[in-house]
């Protein structure tokens, strides 16, 4: 079954055309990856399926319902978490209250002005838990704004995960890291989202074929093809357009 | 111990609010109660300005509702009790914040800002041009004060201004500590959240505009009660409490003592108080030394006292960690 699916989705900007008949889909279950060069609309498609702008013809449905144009609040609550490409926290809470409010959110405490936040065990022991996971309990009281810029990055994928997520979108997570870190960071979105679906977006290759089970490309707006590892390495379509420059 | 020294200063500070008319006479009584006012006032903008980053630039349009909402409820209804009148002047602050917020979560920066200048201006002019209900320039004075009863307990007659005291202190006390508190709760958490990054909050599944409209209806009913206790304390509301004036006072008072922290405005509020108090002995012109100090802090403590607090203590928890290396 597929848990995401577009159906020819357009988008242009005031005129100038991103998207265009884009046919996507995701199966439950698996991760899948979505590669192009610069400007391909790999975040606009991203931004239309997530709610941040509703696309200008064309139907996006999630777990078979039409979502198109819906909010983000909606979609998450439905099983849908996104991370950024720029990573977007909240500077000048602590890094334990930028996990906390999502785990608030998961557990539908929304508008409670009844109890201490503090004195919510149940919460706090999640929040642990969940720092414990991603290596941060230790900067758990800084400022998300003064941490490394590769726990930046983790903490960023982690608020999308912390919410319990069905399907997972990351745009972009390892963008800027370095070797190492990027590793790190591979190794704990395998271990974090394992029996979810993910899809992402990315740029680096080595990245994409460790993690990708099926990978679509994107060219100007076009899908260019959809397939497995194999399938896409084979494509001479994709070659011509996206690969084999990167080998020259 | 630290919970023993937290009950120790509880209960001194408790002292010392009892003990204030025995020993500061009826004049610095009642500045103590003007002081109590203009803190909860600016601590309800707090909410909304440092806390939410929701820029409200009218805060004064709830003080002054508060106000003739305790005042018309007095005037007009006989046999009105004391806490009943309070309630409807926070009630008709929060319905103000309630009928306005549809409109104005749906803006932000600038536009929001500037929709409040152009709200609190609207409502100026109204309760300046509405005499049959709101006197107009005179305002409402002389309505009675009813004591504070609970039928066949007690009955605080409140003409008395050593008994007013008390109840000011009691309900402006109530007002911050609840403020406070919500500052604790999850939606504190919101709050800050939206302050800090609100696409984010979006996306982890909260409602923005509709907690915005919370915080904003919040706010307007603690500013509400400002403006009701103002009213009593005074036997006076007039248009004067709905100027523009009247709304940059605690945006001053939030700015000079820390915007954002929860003392902050309780210190600038009480700094003014005191500047205003002091140059009254020497001049006239009490705006041009507060004009004066509002360019000092904001030239040498950009964050307010609290900011400059903060960065003391981590200046000074550098050095020493220093010496220990």
């Amino acid at each position: 079954m597929n848990i995401l699916e577009t159906k020819g989705l357009y988008h242009d900007y005031s005129g100038l055309k991103v998207l265009f008949d884009v046919n996507l889909q995701v199966e439950e279950g698996e991760r899948h990856a979505i590669i192009g060069p610069n400007g391909a609309g790999k975040t606009t498609l991203f931004n239309a399926i997530t709610g941040t702008l509703c696309p200008s013809q064309g139907k996006v449905f999630f777990k078979g319902k039409d979502v198109t144009g819906a909010k983000p609040y909606q979609l998450t609550r439905m099983g849908m978490g996104r991370s950024f490409q720029l990573t977007s926290t909240f500077n000048r809470l602590a890094t334990f209250q930028n996990v906390r409010l999502a785990i608030l959110s998961q557990k539908g405490i929304r508008f409670n002005l009844f109890r201490k936040v503090d004195k919510m065990m149940d919460i706090t022991q999640e929040t642990l838990e969940i720092l414990k996971r991603i290596n941060l309990d230790e900067e758990m009281m800084i400022p998300a704004s003064l941490l490394s810029y590769g726990k930046h990055r983790s903490l960023e994928i982690s608020m999308a995960l912390a919410t319990n997520p069905d399907l997972i979108l990351l745009d972009e997570p390892t963008a800027g890291m370095s070797r190492d870190e990027t590793h790190t960071a591979v190794e704990m979105i395998k271990r974090l989202t394992k029996g979810k679906t993910v899809v992402i977006v990315e740029h680096d290759m080595d990245v994409i074929f460790s993690l990708a089970d099926r990978i679509t490309v994107l060219h100007y707006g076009q899908i260019l093809a959809t397939g497995t590892q194999d399938e896409i390495r084979q494509n001479q379509a994709v070659k011509d357009a996206y690969l084999g420059e990167a080998k020259v | 111990m630290k919970k023993v020294l937290k009950w120790i200063f509880w209960i001194a500070l408790g002292v010392v609010l009892i003990l204030i008319p025995k020993f500061c006479g009826i004049y610095y009584t009642n500045f103590f109660v003007g002081f109590a006012i203009m803190a909860v006032f600016s601590q309800a903008l707090n909410l909304e300005l440092g806390y939410t980053r929701l820029l409200n630039f009218g805060p004064a349009m709830f003080f002054g509702m508060g106000g003739y909402g305790t005042a018309l409820a007095l005037q007009h209804i006989p046999g009105m009790p004391l806490l009943g009148a309070l309630i409807s002047g926070v009630f008709l602050a929060a319905l103000l914040a309630l009928i306005l917020c549809p409109l104005i979560v749906r803006v932000s920066g600038v536009a929001f800002a500037m929709l409040h200048v152009a709200f609190s201006m609207l409502l100026y002019m109204l309760a300046l041009k509405l005499r049959a209900i709101t006197g107009g320039e005179d305002g409402i004075a002389g309505f009675p004060t009813p004591p504070f009863s609970i039928p066949g307990v007690i009955s605080i007659d409140m003409k008395n201004p050593l008994n007013f005291y008390y109840f000011a202190i009691v309900v402006l006390g109530i007002c911050m500590w609840l403020m406070w508190f919500i500052t604790q709760t999850p939606f504190g958490q919101v709050m800050v959240g939206i302050r800090d990054n609100p696409k984010r909050i979006d996306y982890l599944g909260f409602r923005v505009p509709e907690s915005k409209g919370l915080v904003y209806i919040l706010g307007g009913a603690f500013a509400g009660a400002a403006g009701a206790v103002f009213a009593l304390f005074q036997n006076l509301i007039s248009v004067d409490s709905i100027t523009i004036v009247n709304s940059f006072t605690p945006i001053l008072m939030t700015m000079v003592g820390g915007i954002g922290t929860f003392f902050g405005p309780i210190l600038g509020a009480a700094f003014f108080q005191v500047l205003e108090e002091v140059a009254r002995h020497y001049t006239d012109r009490i705006e041009l030394v507060m004009g004066l100090m509002l360019i000092i802090v904001v030239l040498f403590a950009p964050m307010g006292f609290m900011g400059l607090y903060r960065d003391i203590k981590a200046k000074l928890a550098a050095t020493s960690s220093d010496i220990k290396i």
